[in-house]
């Protein structure tokens, strides 16, 4: 018999307790979902057939799941490109330090990290329609009221812009870190053949950020497509369904309707676009992302 | 010139500042005001009296300290289990590392990108199934695995040099005491980051409590303040105390963050380099 060795014991011991609850809640639990997704499956009774793609073929002839999918792509676009815009010129105005940067960087931040169901409370409150303070600032500058959150119109606006303020500062805070990486000296060679502050901007630092910029854009993307807390608050997914996401919608299936096979048909979806989304952001960030 | 434009970028700066802040302000003013003052003033601001001791009765009403004290459990022991688990982890990957724990990193690191709402109803079988439903225990149990605190401190012991870990075990330290007396320190600042971000998380969090926790005695904080803010009927029937409970539910977060900010933010700004 193999003698097994001290280090080998030691690596084991240091390992399993991370692994089983990785095996248990992550990596079993996405094989399972992938499998309940061709049956019927309804929780509650033992007998379960397999269906093949009728779940697939199903939810892909709703016209709610495609609403949805809709509305968490017009989300996903609204929230992602605006966090990132927004990051970038908040964390351009920090690049150099001076007085009280740091009370700014934080009362920027702070949103990040509360309950999204308690600041969630408190926005709903501003969105009121009648008493709102939403509706107050739109008055002063002269602009007709809204609904917010009462209209199929203006609802998913509204989570939208919620969600870029709560968001807003986590992605500040990385490209912070990463302006202060770019080297004096590339601004300086670039400054010495003559360029101005913007092709400056554009020829120096948009390609040395852009390993940061790969990386929020697929964290983003991951959270974005995950929105639920604010939603369930605020809309519940309404009204008409306007502000209804993919995983709100899976969340239905899967915990009023126990439509188990059909949540995870929706489940596979959601994977399958974070999958095809960051291998074509991979394919991109090759021709453009640059790493010294 | 120059002095003009700090001016106008703290004018700037001011502004933006008031937007982020404003709906915590209006938040805490609220809890002042009466219900009557919050519908018939909307755009008031200040509340016309400052009766501490209304505010003293109406917390004593809502009920809120047990769903407080369930989510400090859920976020210290989590946050701690969290952090031991993945250090081990970690430690392994990085200093014990041969082709099978090369394997696992690469298991891993294709978790990162793997929604975790996608497991959700697996999960819930297989906590029902170990009888962990409904137990605060449970949900530490399935966040146990964190691939974020992984990923934050490999980037940190990578930067170390391996040399420390050599020299210490040349001196005969095992690999408990490497742990404790030269991981431990020489990656404090990373463990603090990752500790307040998964406090943080787990404190907040709510779909996945939400799902697994029905007993309402086991609430953590975000389903306690939504079920206190439905159970009125209609929506906005009592704002000033929905005004109380969440500034009560915010106000731990807030304090941990003002307090850490220094290492905190830093810590983010300083080892978020992302290498390919």
């Amino acid at each position: 018999m193999v003698k097994v060795s001290k280090k080998h014991t030691i690596r084991l011991l240091f390992v399993l307790p991370f692994l089983i609850p990785l095996f248990l809640f992550w990596i079993i639990p996405l094989c399972l979902a992938f499998a309940i997704s061709f049956t019927d499956w309804d929780y509650l009774s033992a007998d379960i057939h397999f269906v093949g793609l009728y779940n697939y073929v199903d939810i892909f002839t709703d016209s709610d799941f495609m609403k949805a999918l809709i509305n968490t792509l017009v989300f996903g676009l609204g929230t992602i490109v605006s966090t990132i815009a927004l990051g970038l010129l908040f964390a351009f105005i920090f690049q150099k330090n001076f007085k009280g940067h740091r009370i700014y960087q934080m009362i920027i931040f702070s949103p990040w990290v509360t309950p999204a169901v308690a600041v969630s409370l408190v926005w709903s409150w501003i969105y009121e329609p009648e008493r709102g303070f939403a509706n107050f600032i739109l008055g002063l500058f002269g602009l007709q009221p809204l609904e917010w959150l009462h209209s199929s119109d203006t609802a998913m606006l509204s989570i939208i812009i919620f969600t870029i303020w709560k968001s807003i500062g986590w992605t500040m805070l990385f490209y912070i870190g990463a302006l202060e990486r770019v080297p004096r000296s590339t601004y300086e060679a670039a400054e010495i053949d003559g360029a101005n502050d913007i092709s400056k901007f554009i020829h120096v630092t948009v390609p040395l950020i852009s390993p940061t910029t790969y990386f929020l854009f697929i964290i983003n993307l991951i959270s974005s497509i995950q929105v639920y807390d604010q939603i369930q608050i605020m809309t519940q997914g309404g009204p008409g369904g306007s502000t209804t996401t993919l995983l709100y919608l899976y969340y239905k299936k899967a915990f009023q309707n126990f439509q188990m096979g059909s949540a995870n048909a929706v489940a596979m979806v959601i994977l399958a676009i974070i999958i095809l989304l960051s291998l074509l952001s991979t394919y991109v960030s090759k021709k453009w992302v640059h790493y010294e | 010139m120059k002095k003009m434009r700090l001016t106008i970028k703290h004018i700037f700066l001011i502004s933006i500042a008031i937007i982020f802040a404003f709906p915590f302000v209006w938040m805490v003013f609220g809890v002042f005001k009466t219900n009557n003052e919050i519908w018939q003033e909307p755009y008031k601001l200040l509340p016309s009296h400052w009766d501490i001791a209304k505010v003293v009765e109406s917390l004593g009403q809502i009920n809120f300290n047990g769903y407080m004290l369930n989510s400090f459990y859920v976020g210290i022991f989590g946050t701690l289990s969290i952090l031991i688990v993945a250090l081990l982890f970690t430690y392994v990957v990085v200093f014990l590392k041969n082709k099978n724990t090369n394997f696992l990193f690469v298991l891993v690191l294709a978790t990162y990108m793997l929604p975790s709402a996608v497991t959700y109803v697996p999960s819930y079988v297989i906590l029902a199934k170990m009888d962990l439903l409904n137990k605060l225990n449970g949900m530490i149990f399935s966040c146990l695995a964190s691939v974020f605190a992984v990923f934050y401190l490999r980037q940190s012991f990578l930067k170390m040099s391996y040399d420390f870990v050599e020299a210490a075990r040349i001196d005969g330290a095992n690999d408990f005491k490497i742990i404790y007396h030269v991981i431990f320190p020489m990656n404090k600042s990373a463990f603090y980051t990752v500790g307040v971000l998964t406090f943080v998380q787990l404190y907040n969090s709510y779909m996945w409590p939400s799902i697994m926790i029905n007993d309402d005695k086991k609430f953590l904080v975000s389903q306690g303040l939504r079920q206190f803010f439905i159970q009125d009927g209609a929506y906005g029937m009592n704002w000033s105390e929905v005004m109380l409970a969440s500034t009560l539910t915010l106000l731990p977060v807030i304090l941990i963050f003002i307090i850490g900010q220094k290492w905190f933010v830093t810590g983010i700004v300083q080892d978020s380099g992302i290498k390919g």
